[in-house]
């Protein structure tokens, strides 16, 4: 607030003298940092990603001091990232970096994160109006499941995405009714929710398709192929050939941050969240948003699973298929601090980490480990506060019972 | 003094609900003792039933067969001899029972102390990594020390592990919850990094497989029913079994299970009452991975002496463990049940089925199924304060 | 057209189990009126208002708005029929704007977005016409508790409200902060808007009410005209004249001081300074009694005592042990005793049998306790002796604390405390919520606590506990020691001094 008002007073000099400006300016530099090591510039010597990763932890450090926690320990950690991924990537043979970073790893990125924005945006609505849910990832092995049911039996993809979502939002509507209604303790619920869809999943996987894969041939969702752009040098391999599921998870994330920030809908679901009885002594029926943002968490949970089998996965299922995806999801969510675009930006980061991982593998099992593992440690670090501390909302996983 | 003196007192009910777990946990004890986790498991056992039959398959047959497969047949023809096919199911069904008894412990612990820890198969995995490096190297030790040096790193780990999530909470209010199911991505790509290629736990004489390393014939338990290629039961059982009581006699007859208990119950009072709460929360956290680092412990050195990359994604024992503890009320006895259950669902449902009613894979999925209901219907309290409330309405009405 | 009769309640009646918390209770408000509702804690005023908001149901009476009869059966149909309530406790979102606080749940739109232009001018509009100065874009965590308390009332202002009910509108708001409140107030009575005023501060009621009506224990004592009241009148009114509870007791016989408070400081979670400089003593062998209206401090200077809160500032010496800062474990072991205010949340584990709450301090001492080890049996052995020596009743020490009447664990907390022969014994409210049986045992045994030689602080918002027990009185008022008195003492000295009335006359 002080600074914010000295700005006022002498613009330019107070700018600078802002430790926003520095926290920023570290941030910017961790990256560019790591970005030095990797194609097309190649730097083929540690010394300028470790300089530059240096100073950028020095800002962030000078910007800590300066009580701008959340940004300096940011910067700290984008410095640190940067060194690390710097020494590693002049360590590997440029070839092998090549290999690893090129344009369609952004593509790559995206295919990877797209249930994690699902997923994470379906977490957000349901957190937000006070419901915690745990069970993200039973919501999506179901989506995953009857979305390659529905495409195979419905034989059009949208059929599948119409089944998968619907059963996942059933399963979400029974956890809502134990959470909401009975006051079910959340976590618990969301824990059942979970093992309850991998077994109806794999029941009816091995009933129906006797555990093997869905015969060839499901209809897929599609990719959407942007003339014209799908030969362009960068982009081409970038943005245009993507499945229409990442547009669309592009889309979701939009409006979801004008429902939850811009619409009377949105300030009663953050109320439901932050203060039931404010939001009920005003006449808000708090059970109604609660139960419609569960189910509407079910759904969207649900399509991130439809694409992972239907769209990601060419038509298949396997069980287990979402391997914890629902968990980084979450994870997602909580780095993103409940909003949309941070959600967006920690699945991005997570989905990005993943996609290297999977190319790293070939080059160094344990490099590839190290970025699986990141959403988690990241995340982890993040709820013990030492990069800001995230804030749920203050009413998350507390049953609201009616005076 | 805030309150005004003139609103009634809460009912136990009210406290219940806004109380915490382990209150209202313990409230759920007295409501329905005994009947209501035995219902709870019929009502899902039922509900498992009506899939199967909806699915085509008679569940009642289904339902004799995985019985069956658990070897709980052998009551009926009890024999030593694991020739003998329900013996020898029996065996594996308590190989089962021993690592959920554990796992159900770790849940159980903290549920007590009025935390809930989700990440028992992140602290069993760092167990069962624990165990298989000291149980590897230190190769020409002595048996008994060697199997107490292997048990005893891999239980301090687990602690370790979980202790992180106890201090988290202890020191900055991090939820449990969320910090240990990190620890258990954590731990499970911990274990594909070690047994992965060029890992440092692979297999020395095979690097091409992601495969651990055997663990010494000194660092392995003595079989005592069964034959140990055969993957014979083991005198962990008889830890397992020496947990439950360690675990009773800590919370029943300790100072620390004093603490932990007004802890769970009420932590402000326990506060007044000079307990050191923060502490607590960290002790009763690494104490639960201590008991899930047992298990990975017990089964490292009990039966399976090695572990790859490929096995992680399919083990589930730390997960079940919370179904285990809920259905056992954080009790004792009652986890200790618990485990015989799910482990004979466990073992029953899979390599034990021979059935032509329904097939392993069907079957094995039922667990999940029956396992989601139970924990379901244990988490809504309300429903069973519901059944309480109605059975005591109905009694007060002739008075009235 | 001041005789308008907006509001009339009438013979309103409310039963909790055990208490009669209204009586027959007939209350009309006019248009343009402020009428203070006055009384104790306790006296029935937040239930009568509780009804009029529509969250509780009167077992009997009726509401009449405008010479309707009306019924409210959730806060809905009150807000609806132009009430509006300013809870105690702020219903506000730290999170969200003032604006958003204010339009939520009647939100103008601009297509399917919020029109958050349109919330915000309409804030600053509405602010303007009743002088209510807030800045609509602040968010509700940036801003001082009088403005939250601005923002409430322009809430139910937003929603038409004609009839506002501000209850202790004061308690949480410094002089000057109370002072912006008067003004506003007072426009808004010139707006022709009704004003149901609850408060126990005597000073405020003479200064801004039109009418009083005197509430004591669920029944209407009087309605007044403020004409021709005075202090005194309303104070002899509110307290009442009769006092049930007498206790026998000795002059006592002060010994050496046991406890003695230097210079106090304590903020509470909020970091507001809620004990400000605060110094005593008690001897042993004496009672000292806090009297004060709730939320001035009592609270967070016992929780300094005991080691349960941080010390800001200054010293709490037990016996000879002078301690700056200290866990509750050490002040235990230096011999304090505690009755907590709060015997459910705080002073007992509900779950526990009563032999496990005798034993909560001393736990993991000899004789229940040996090297980590306890003695169960010898728990049960020790509850028992105390069980008969307290009267206990409704049950045995394997007994569910939780399953006791509130007068019988009460008497396990006194037992528990007292069996550990501390030097100095707090007993805070320590007959709140009790039948008259066992509020005359506790007193009769804090007395015999008191001739054993201990040193006794007594704190209560009951006047009458204080008075009947107390051997020296110290008044608390906003964290201050304000009075002293030993001996003869009228209750309308204390009484004007726990108002903050004793200020006024000095100043």
């Amino acid at each position: 607030m002080t600074t914010w008002t000295q700005g006022l007073e002498n613009p330019v000099s107070a700018r600078l003298r802002d430790p926003a400006t520095s926290g920023y300016a570290g941030l910017v530099l961790g990256v560019f940092a790591a970005f030095l090591a990797i194609p097309p510039i190649e730097a083929r010597t540690t010394t300028w990603p470790i300089v530059v990763g240096v100073v950028a932890v020095v800002l962030g450090i000078w910007t800590v001091t300066r009580r701008r926690h959340r940004l300096g320990y940011g910067a700290v950690a984008a410095g640190l990232l940067g060194i690390g991924l710097g020494i590693l990537a002049t360590r590997s043979g440029t070839g092998n970096l090549e290999a690893v970073f090129n344009a369609s790893l952004i593509a790559q990125t995206f295919a990877f994160s797209t249930p994690l924005v699902f997923g994470a945006i379906a977490g957000m609505f349901s957190e937000r109006s006070g419901v915690v849910n745990i069970g993200l990832e039973g919501m999506m092995l179901m989506g995953a499941f009857w979305g390659v049911y529905g495409a195979d039996k419905g034989s059009t993809w949208v059929v599948g995405l119409i089944v998968g979502m619907a059963s996942g939002g059933l399963l979400a509507l029974v956890y809502g009714f134990f959470a909401i209604h009975l006051r079910a303790d959340q976590i618990v619920g969301g824990t059942a929710v979970n093992f309850l869809a991998l077994g109806i999943t794999g029941y009816f996987f091995f009933q129906i398709y006797h555990g093997n894969y869905v015969p060839q041939g499901v209809s897929n969702i599609p990719n959407v192929r942007i003339p014209g752009l799908a030969s362009v040098g960068f982009l081409g391999p970038a943005i245009g050939d993507l499945n229409l599921m990442i547009w669309a998870s592009f889309v979701l994330v939009i409006v979801s941050y004008f429902v939850v920030f811009k619409t009377p809908i949105g300030l009663r679901i953050r109320a439901c969240g932050e203060h039931p009885r404010a939001a009920d002594t005003v006449g808000i029926n708090v059970y109604a948003v609660r139960y419609g943002c569960v189910v509407l968490s079910g759904l969207l949970a649900a399509a991130g699973g439809v694409y992972l089998s239907d769209g990601f996965g060419g038509g298949t299922f396997t069980e287990n298929m979402t391997e914890g995806r629902g968990f980084i999801a979450l994870a997602a969510m909580i780095f993103g601090n409940w909003r949309p675009a941070g959600a967006f930006g920690a699945a991005v980061l997570f989905g990005f980490s993943s996609a290297v991982a999977l190319r790293l593998q070939v080059y160094s099992a344990s490099a590839s480990t190290l970025f699986n593992v990141l959403p988690y440690v990241l995340t982890l670090i993040a709820v013990a506060g030492v990069i800001g501390r995230t804030v749920p909302p203050a009413a998350d996983g507390k049953p609201y019972r009616k005076q | 003094m805030t309150a005004d003196p003139n609103i009634p007192p809460i009912t136990p009910e009210e406290a219940a609900e806004t109380g915490t777990l382990a209150a209202r946990i313990a409230l759920k004890q007295r409501a329905g003792g005994v009947a209501v986790p035995v219902l709870t498991a019929v009502v899902a056992f039922l509900l498992g039933g009506f899939v199967v039959l909806a699915t085509g398959h008679n569940p009642l047959l289904a339902y004799r067969d995985i019985f069956n497969g658990a070897g709980l047949n052998w009551i009926f023809h009890p024999t030593t001899n694991v020739a003998n096919t329900a013996a020898y199911n029996l065996t594996q069904t308590l190989l089962q029972s021993t690592t959920l008894i554990l796992t159900g412990l770790a849940v159980a612990f903290a549920f007590r102390c009025g935390m809930f820890n989700i990440g028992g198969q992140g602290q069993y995995f760092v167990g069962l990594y624990v165990a298989n490096w000291l149980g590897f190297d230190f190769q020409h030790m002595a048996p008994l020390p060697h199997v107490l040096i292997a048990i005893g790193g891999a239980t301090l780990a687990g602690a370790l592990w979980a202790g992180i999530a106890g201090f988290l909470k202890a020191t900055v209010g991090a939820h449990e919850v969320i910090s240990t199911i990190m620890l258990n991505w954590i731990a499970i790509w911990m274990g594909e990094w070690l047994f992965g290629d060029g890992g440092p736990l692979q297999n020395v004489a095979n690097n091409t497989v992601p495969i651990s390393n055997d663990v010494a014939s000194s660092a392995q338990l003595p079989v005592f029913w069964g034959v140990q290629q055969l993957q014979g039961l083991d005198i962990g059982f008889f830890v397992a079994l020496a947990a439950l009581v360690v675990f009773w006699i800590m919370l029943n007859r300790t100072t620390l299970g004093y603490e932990v208990r007004a802890v769970g119950f009420n932590p402000e009072a326990a506060a007044y009452g000079g307990i050191n709460v923060k502490k607590n929360l960290v002790r009763a956290m690494a104490i639960s991975g201590g008991f899930a680092g047992l298990a990975g412990a017990i089964d490292m050195t009990g039966y399976l002496y090695h572990f790859g990359v490929s096995d992680i994604p399919v083990s589930n024992v730390g997960f079940l463990g919370i179904a285990v503890a809920l259905l056992g009320r954080n009790t004792a006895v009652g986890t200790g049940l618990a485990a015989l259950l799910f482990g004979g669902l466990l073992f029953g449902t899979t390599h034990g089925l021979s059935s032509n009613v329904i097939q392993p894979e069907l079957a094995g999925n039922l667990t999940s199924m029956i396992q989601g209901l139970i924990v379901l219907f244990v988490g809504a309290d309300v429903l069973i304060l519901y059944v309480w409330n109605t059975r005591k309405k109905l009694r007060l009405r002739p008075a009235a | 057209m001041a005789d308008d009769v907006v509001l009339e309640m009438r013979g309103i009646r409310k039963v909790f189990p055990g208490i009669v918390a209204n009586d027959d209770v007939s209350l009309d408000v006019r248009r343009g009126e402020v009428h203070a509702l006055l009384g104790e804690n306790g006296a029935g005023k937040s239930t009568l208002m509780n009804i009029l908001y529509g969250l509780y149901r009167p077992d009997g009476g009726e509401i009449l708005l405008h010479g309707k009869p009306s019924t409210f059966n959730s806060a809905r149909d009150a807000i609806q029929a132009g009430v509006g309530m300013v809870h105690q406790h702020f219903m506000l979102i730290p999170v969200m704007t003032v604006a958003e606080n204010i339009v939520l749940g009647a939100e103008p739109r601009d297509g399917l977005f919020l029109d958050e232009r349109g919330a915000e001018r309409g804030v600053h509009e509405l602010s303007e016409q009743f002088g209510l100065v807030v800045d609509p874009s602040a968010l509700v965590s940036e801003i001082t508790v009088g403005q939250e308390q601005r923002v409430e009332i322009l809430k139910a202002l937003y929603r038409g409200a004609d009839i506002l009910v501000l209850d202790e509108p004061t308690a949480v708001l410094t002089p000057q902060e109370a002072k912006e409140l008067f003004a506003i107030i007072r426009s808004l009575q010139a707006d022709g808007k009704s004003i149901i005023f609850i408060t126990h501060k005597l000073n405020e009621v003479l200064e801004i009410a039109d009418r009083i009506t005197v509430l004591r224990r669920g029944k209407v004592i009087e309605t007044v005209p403020r004409e021709g009241a005075t202090e005194a009148t309303l104070a002899r009114a509110m307290v009442g004249r009769e006092v049930l509870l007498r206790v026998e007791k000795a002059p006592s016989q002060p010994g050496d001081v046991l406890l003695r408070v230097d210079d106090l400081h304590v903020t509470d979670e909020r970091g507001i300074a809620k004990v400000r400089g605060v110094s005593f003593e008690v001897r042993a062998g004496e009672i000292v009694g806090i009297a004060g209206v709730d939320g001035n401090g009592q609270t967070e200077l016992i929780e300094a005592i005991t080691g349960l809160r941080k010390i800001d500032g200054g010293a709490v010496t037990v016996g000879e042990r002078t301690m700056h800062s200290a866990s509750a474990r050490e002040m235990l072991d230096a011999g304090v005793g505690h009755i907590p205010e709060d015997r459910q949340r705080r002073g007992l584990v509900l779950e526990f049998s009563i032999a496990e709450n005798i034993a909560l301090h001393d736990y993991a001492k000899p004789p229940d306790a040996k090297w980590g080890w306890l003695f169960p049996a010898r728990m049960v052995q020790f509850a028992a002796g105390l069980i008969r020596e307290f009267d206990v009743r409704g049950g045995g020490p394997l007994t569910r604390a939780g399953g006791l009447s509130g007068g019988n664990q009460q008497k396990v907390v006194a037992a528990r405390e007292i069996a550990r022969d501390p030097k100095v014994l707090i007993a805070a409210q320590p007959t709140r919520g009790l039948d008259v049986g066992a509020i005359e045992y506790l007193h009769r045994r804090i007395v015999t606590e008191r001739d054993e030689g201990r040193a006794i602080l007594l704190v209560s918002l009951e006047l009458e506990e204080i008075l009947s027990l107390s051997d020296r009185i110290l008044v608390i008022y906003e964290g201050e020691i304000a009075g002293e008195h030993t001996g003869e003492v009228s209750e309308e000295q204390i009484g004007l001094e726990m108002l903050g009335g004793a200020e006024r006359s000095a100043a």
